[in-house]
């Protein structure tokens, strides 16, 4: 009898505990830096590999607006996301994640500066001829495509920039800001140096029809950051697999699809840069509305 | 037929392949036809899947950025699958034109994901939306347009192929049943050609071998076809015609062996007429299957025909014959032989068998076997002839041997006759002798008292001269008196005898003499039973016994009276004393007449006459003595006396 029930419980413990690891998986979440569907394309080898190392279901999933990162991230119970600059300082204020990779690209860099831009015969030369105008950012969660843009204005003495415009919105990508200058929908556009250069990589002829009127420094590039409820072994093993990842063939054809040499190791120490900006920006972090 | 099978067979293996051949190649054409239709349909699929997909997001474009919106994964799958059908429809090989329309729908896809990613991440004022959602509903539409005409057209051509791939398939279906259906009758009718060919072949050789089963040996089996059943039955019947000869020669050699044996018969039942000549003949004849034998047997210096008589053959020349053949049985031929001059010969036309009769080494007879009814004479017949020719010299030297046993059987009679003869004289002479003697005494008595008494004058003498006389007188008469006794032959009166009593009866009347002398009688009588015998013969037999005991025991000694059984039908009796015995030279004579040991006690008739009362009883005596230790005399008599006539008289009554 006594060996029945032990053998009962035995199984039903086994049967629990296949479950328990059938249902676990990471989820981790992607900022809209391009076109979504081609920035999945690139994020899907990414998720396969991982969930391949660590023998766990890893999925990525689109955060549709910058600035719905963070109560999505709390809402889907998200185990980490790549982050951009801002969004990075934000979900560590909001958060408390911890910065733990970021890709190497192919440039050698891991920064990205964001630029603003317009088109060549736009007749909008500097700061003066944007007075009035439509200007498309990326959203107020962004340091490359809104916050920069932000401090640039104050420290050339616009109080309040975005009375500044005709109009202003955002486009939620980058490219897409691009785009909107591009097709005309926009007469500004503010956007990450890298996107840009991507576009103008696939059609050269967009090096002819933009001028950039600013760049801002170098700032931290998207970077994963993991969830503190993520418990450290299992954050030392991704970490420990993505910054290996170019040791391996298999890693290394995925970071051929992903389009970055290597991942490399993120504090952060990184962010102090990005606190710097903000401070120029007159954006209290605690109290900012990003949405 | 084997040539006819294999060219069969051949063809058949021709049209089987053929068939293997036809089959394979429409099937091949059929999975290829199929291949296509099945591949032509996955484009299908492809392609319904690029419309529903496209569907689908143009679906989404109304509901983004409101409540019932999809999940924003949702949506980006649904876009990657378009962009995969997209993808894979680019991936086949296509005409110019088609590739051209699907770049075109593939740059169409691209604008469309821009427009969508644009609407689904831009965050603006309403009127911004709505125009970026136009742009993307306008571009879906399009696009929508596009891949269903795409697909319209597909669908024709898919159409089109699937029925002839099917018409395809039809033919090949048609085509694989005629051939499999002509190559299955072709095997059908060589199998059944073959087989009823085989199975009559068979046939025909089963019945023959089956006749052959049944003891009809040199059957053999008429095959009319040319092919290898008919060497076979060739073989079958040549097997038959052999079983048959050895069999008949079986027979033949059974049935001479038969005869020889027969003519054994009368050479070993030899006869007082000696060989059975005309038997002989007879057997031999039916021996070696021929008309005529003759025996010639040599007589002197000449062969003598057994038969007639009236054909002489002169010796030398059937020496010469004899060993001109090695003294071997040979087959005779007019002119053969050399040195044949009797007429005899000349008047055998065919070869003859001659059969040479030898007592030991020498030549003593010859037997000529003439006119072989089927064919000649043979080796075997030779072989034979050699048996035979040792038999009839074994069998001639036991006739021989016969004959001489049979004279000297005759010679022997005649001497022993002879010498009965000298014996009976000799006994007669003995007799005579003893009795002349015996006669002589008193004889002499009377002779001198007669002239002594002729000379005597007083009377007294002359009485008593004359009383000498009378005694002297008395005794001669006695004498004859026993020869008398002796030479007559008396009836046996059979009567019931206890012989333990008749004994004891004995023994009273010799007491008075056994008073007189130092003897010790002991009567060892055992139970026996009543005998069949003349009581008083009997009685002197004893007496007589007893007599001639106590005077062997003078100076005293034991007499032993003992009775007993023998055996189931005779009883004993034994008289035994420890008298001086019988010396062995003079015990064989003892039961003559006139022989005695007593001189003038006895006339030496008395023990003969008991040997002749006892043998008259179908009995007899037994004696052992040893010189100076005693005799024991045992005579045994049979119980019962079965060719006698036995006279119902109490023994006791009578007397001697």
């Amino acid at each position: 009898m006594r060996l029945l029930v032990l053998i009962i419980s035995a199984l039903i413990l086994c049967f629990s505990t296949i479950s328990f690891a059938a249902e676990r998986e990471i989820l981790i979440g992607l900022i809209p830096e391009e076109n979504i569907f081609r920035q999945m394309d690139r994020y899907k080898p990414l998720s396969e590999y991982l969930t391949f190392k660590l023998g766990m279901k890893t999925r990525f999933t689109i955060l549709s607006r910058y600035g719905d990162i963070i109560d999505r991230f709390v809402m889907r119970n998200l185990d980490g996301a790549f982050f951009g600059a801002f969004t990075s300082v934000l979900a560590m204020e909001k958060l408390g994640v911890e910065p733990v990779v970021r890709p190497m690209d192919l440039d050698g860099t891991s920064s990205a500066e964001g630029y603003i831009f317009v088109r060549r015969d736009s007749n909008i030369k500097d700061i003066k001829d944007m007075k009035g105008k439509t200007i498309a950012f990326v959203d107020r969660a962004t340091a490359t495509g809104y916050i920069f843009a932000l401090a640039y204005f104050k420290e050339h003495g616009i109080k309040n920039p975005l009375n500044y415009f005709k109009e202003y919105y955002f486009t939620g990508s980058h490219d897409s800001a691009l785009l909107s200058v591009l097709d005309g929908r926009a007469d500004i556009g503010v956007a990450k140096n890298k996107i840009i250069k991507e576009r103008i990589k696939k059609d050269p002829v967009m090096q002819q029809e933009i001028l950039i009127i600013a760049r801002s420094i170098a700032l931290p590039d998207v970077t994963l950051c993991l969830s503190k409820k993520i418990d450290k072994g299992l954050k030392e093993r991704i970490r420990d697999i993505l910054l290996k990842m170019d040791k391996d063939p298999e890693g290394r054809k995925v970071l051929e699809r992903f389009g970055a040499l290597r991942f490399i190791a993120a504090s952060k120490e990184d962010f102090s840069i990005v606190y710097n900006l903000l401070k120029k920006a007159d954006i209290e972090i605690k109290t900012y509305k990003y949405r | 037929m084997k040539k006819r099978l294999i060219i069969s067979m051949a063809l058949l293996f021709l049209l089987f392949s053929t068939g293997v051949g036809i089959t394979i190649y429409y099937i091949y054409k059929t999975t290829t036809d199929l291949e296509t239709v099945i591949s032509l349909h996955r484009v299908e699929i492809i392609r319904q899947n690029l419309v529903i997909n496209t569907q689908t997001v143009q679906t989404h474009l109304y509901t983004i950025g409101t409540a019932f919106g999809s999940e924003l994964d949702v949506i980006v799958e649904h876009v990657s699958d378009l962009d995969r059908s997209v993808q894979s429809c680019k991936s086949c090989h296509h005409s110019k034109e088609l590739t051209e329309k699907l770049n075109r729908v593939s740059d169409m896809v691209e604008q469309y994901k821009d427009a969508l990613s644009a609407l689904i991440t831009t965050t603006a004022n309403r009127e911004r939306i709505e125009r970026l959602r136009l742009v993307a509903i306008t571009l879906g539409n399009t696009l929508l347009s596009m891949v269903q005409e795409m697909a319209f057209t597909a669908d024709q051509r898919l159409y089109a192929k699937t029925v002839k791939a099917l018409k395809d398939i039809n033919n090949s279906k048609i085509i694989l049943f005629l051939t499999l259906s002509f190559a299955f009758f072709a095997a059908l009718t060589v199998a059944i050609v073959f087989t009823k060919q085989i199975t009559k072949s068979m046939g025909i050789l089963i019945n023959a071998t089956k006749e052959l089963k049944a003891g009809k040996l040199g059957v053999t089996a008429s095959y009319p076809y040319r092919d290898e059943f008919r060497d076979l039955s060739e073989a079958f019947n040549d097997m038959s015609i052999t079983l048959k000869k050895n069999h008949d020669e079986l027979l033949g050699f059974t049935k001479r062996l038969s005869h020889l044996y027969r003519a054994t018969i009368p050479l070993y039942s030899l006869s007082e007429e000696g060989m059975p000549y005309n038997e002989l003949i007879g057997v031999v004849k039916e021996l070696f299957d021929a008309t005529d034998c003759r025996i010639f047997i040599r007589d002197n210096e000449r062969f003598l025909d057994i038969a007639g008589k009236e054909i002489i053959l002169p010796e030398k020349e059937i020496e010469a014959l004899h060993l001109y053949y090695r003294k071997e049985p040979a087959i005779f031929t007019l002119g053969s032989a050399p040195s044949i001059k009797t007429s005899f010969f000349d008047s055998i036309n065919e070869p003859s068998l001659l059969i040479w009769i030898k007592e030991q080494e020498r030549l003593s007879g010859l037997l000529i076997v003439m006119n072989k009814k089927h064919g000649s004479f043979d080796d075997t017949d030779l072989s034979i002839a050699a048996i035979l020719s040792n038999l009839l010299s074994v069998s001639f030297m036991n006739v021989k041997l016969m004959e001489d046993l049979r004279n000297r059987m005759r010679e022997l009679q005649q001497t022993q006759e002879q010498l009965i003869q000298a014996a009976k004289l000799a006994a007669l002479g003995e007799m005579a002798s003893n009795i002349a003697h015996e006669l002589n005494n008193p004889l002499t008595s009377i002779i001198g008292f007669s002239e002594l008494s002729q000379e005597e004058s007083d009377i007294e003498t002359i009485k008593k001269d004359l009383k000498i006389i009378e005694q002297e007188s008395l005794r001669a008469k006695e004498i004859v008196n026993q020869l008398l006794e002796f030479a007559r032959k008396r009836a046996i009166n059979i009567v019931e005898v206890n012989i333990n009593l008749l004994l004891s009866e004995i023994l009273k009347l010799a007491s008075l003499q056994l008073k007189h002398s130092d003897i010790d009688v002991i009567e060892e009588f055992g139970q026996v039973p009543i005998i069949q015998a003349d009581h008083n013969q009997l009685k002197q037999v004893f007496l007589n016994l007893i007599n001639n005991s106590i005077h062997a025991m003078e100076k005293g000694g034991t007499l032993v009276l003992r009775t007993g059984i023998m055996d189931n039908a005779n009883i004993y009796v034994d008289v035994e004393d420890t008298g001086h015995g019988i010396p062995p030279d003079i015990l064989p004579r003892i039961f003559e007449p006139f022989f005695t040991t007593k001189k003038e006690k006895g006339t030496g008739l008395g023990l003969s006459i008991s040997y002749r009362i006892i043998e008259g009883h179908n009995g007899r005596i037994d004696v052992h003595s040893e010189v100076n230790k005693g005799t024991r005399f045992r005579v045994i008599l049979p119980v019962r006396q079965p060719s006698l006539q036995v006279s119902h008289q109490q023994s006791q009554d009578q007397s001697l």
